[in-house]
């Protein structure tokens, strides 16, 4: 659909609950397997942000194309541009009324028409790549957070998108289970997926992001590469918050 | 002349009330489906983006939620036939009594239900490219649907209960069929003791066979 690399065209972003302005003028682009990872102190707008992109937020104004396609152009089909971007969300919201394979290939059948037995090899697979190949039958109850988590990965995966929007995937998770997560976001980022992640897993953005943006007070206060990011902090507010880590 | 308890009475009186309680049963399970696809409608309703739709189901609850079942039957049976000049039998008054009147109570429990699954659910069905309403069918009611069975359980057995009132419009159903009895008799303790006791096995009934079907249901899932 699109004829430059870019996956992701956001364009003067703002975005208000009520009176308060949240974002206050956003431009972001992400290039076709780039992963861009969003750090910033909480409250500051990351995650609506990234929320925008799959227009689980409605916008106040500016524009955001995804994939080619402008959300919120009338002849956009917002479901298939959602099935396009995958979501992954702190508090993984896994189906618990479905099974693990169920929790993966209902999108495959209900949005894709696709036959449930083809469905079912599908997650299969992808249970396998996210390692955990003797959980198709289980309940979500039955996991722990870091599987449950990499349940809703292989649930976002089977939907073969084109990109991935990460919310602090880690952030609920006991520590000794945050490795196995970013295993395998790992793994899809060397696999060339483009992956926007709002985290605060500062090892994560040194080691597989391209890209590291910084955002406080609803806009974006510094953009660079990991290692100039890291090692020269530009913006007071990066400064200061680089430090209380 | 001192009062004699006489078992006996009981016994006989048990036969003579198995029309009245057929009726009882019919009247309930046929009020209660439509109860159930009314209340359905209307907390969905409730719910809706549509203001339209959000006023008339919230008149609806608010009117019958506000006045007596008794009071409705009433109406409907003697005032709407005024003024509509088609007569209705009684039992058909009786199951839209009931069906109304549950409905209301019904639509609350469903609109409870649906807003207590969290916002999360709706927003994974969404992101993965589920429509409004497939993510309403697939993901969110039947997370809901199992959270409305203890509150149902409790209005099945309130309208059963109910159906008693409509001996006011001459339904000949349990609590009708004992005053009859009682009219030829006048054993009034034996009788009403039998009626009651109709009720509660049926009322017991109902609790049980809910309390089976939401083990049913959560023996599928671990939730």
């Amino acid at each position: 659909m699109s004829d430059t690399s870019s996956m992701i065209e956001i364009r003067n972003l703002y975005k208000s609950y009520g009176d308060i302005e949240v974002i206050k003028g956003v431009d972001l682009s992400v290039n076709q397997g780039e992963v861009v990872v969003i750090l910033g102190p909480s409250g500051s707008g990351k995650s609506t942000v990234l929320r925008c992109i799959n227009r689980l937020e409605e916008i106040t104004s500016g524009s955001i194309v995804v994939d080619g396609y402008d959300l919120y152009a009338k002849e956009t089909d917002i479901n298939y541009v959602r099935s396009e971007a995958g979501m992954v969300f702190q508090q993984f919201n896994l189906f618990p009324h479905l099974s693990v394979l169920q929790n993966i290939t209902i999108g495959l059948i209900k949005v894709r028409k696709m036959d449930k037995a083809e469905a079912d090899k599908i997650a299969l697979s992808l249970l396998d790549k996210v390692g955990l190949p003797d959980k198709a039958t289980s309940y979500p109850d039955q996991l722990s957070g870091g599987q449950k988590q990499r349940v809703a990965i292989a649930r976002s995966l089977a939907m073969s998108p084109k990109v991935i929007l990460f919310d602090e995937p880690t952030s609920a998770l006991d520590p000794e289970l945050v490795g196995e997560v970013l295993d395998v976001m790992k793994k899809l980022a060397d696999e060339g997926m483009t992956m926007v992640v709002v985290t605060h897993e500062m090892g994560f953005a040194r080691e597989v992001a391209d890209r590291v943006i910084f955002i406080a007070d609803g806009v974006i206060q510094e953009e660079e590469a990991p290692d100039e990011f890291f090692s020269n902090p530009k913006h007071p507010r990066l400064k200061d918050f680089l430090g209380k880590l | 002349m001192a009062f004699q308890f006489k078992p006996s009475v009981m016994l006989e009186t048990l036969p003579l009330l198995a029309e009245g309680l057929e009726l009882t049963i019919y009247i309930t399970l046929l009020g209660l489906v439509f109860g159930f696809l009314i209340g359905t409608v209307a907390g969905l309703g409730r719910l809706s983006q549509n203001r339209f739709n959000r006023s008339i189901s919230s008149i609806y609850i608010e009117i019958i939620r506000g006045t007596p079942m008794i009071v409705q039957a009433l109406f409907l049976y003697f005032g709407v036939p005024l003024i509509s000049g088609v007569r209705i039998n009684p039992i058909t008054a009786g199951v839209i009594t009931i069906a109304v009147n549950s409905g209301a109570y019904i639509a609350e429990i469903v609109r409870g239900a649906v807003q207590s699954i969290d916002a999360g659910q709706f927003e994974a069905g969404r992101s993965i490219g589920l429509t409004h309403n497939q993510t309403m069918l697939s993901i969110i009611w039947p997370q809901a649907f199992r959270r409305m069975i203890p509150p149902l359980g409790n209005q099945f057995i309130i309208s059963l209960k109910d159906t008693s009132l409509l001996t006011v419009i001459g339904v000949a159903e349990l609590t009708r069929s004992g005053q009859e009895i009682v009219a030829v008799n006048f054993r009034s303790f034996e009788v009403y003791l039998t009626v009651a006791i109709v009720y509660l096995c049926m009322t017991l009934s109902i609790a049980k066979a809910l309390r089976w079907y939401e083990k049913k249901l959560m023996a599928r899932s671990s939730r």
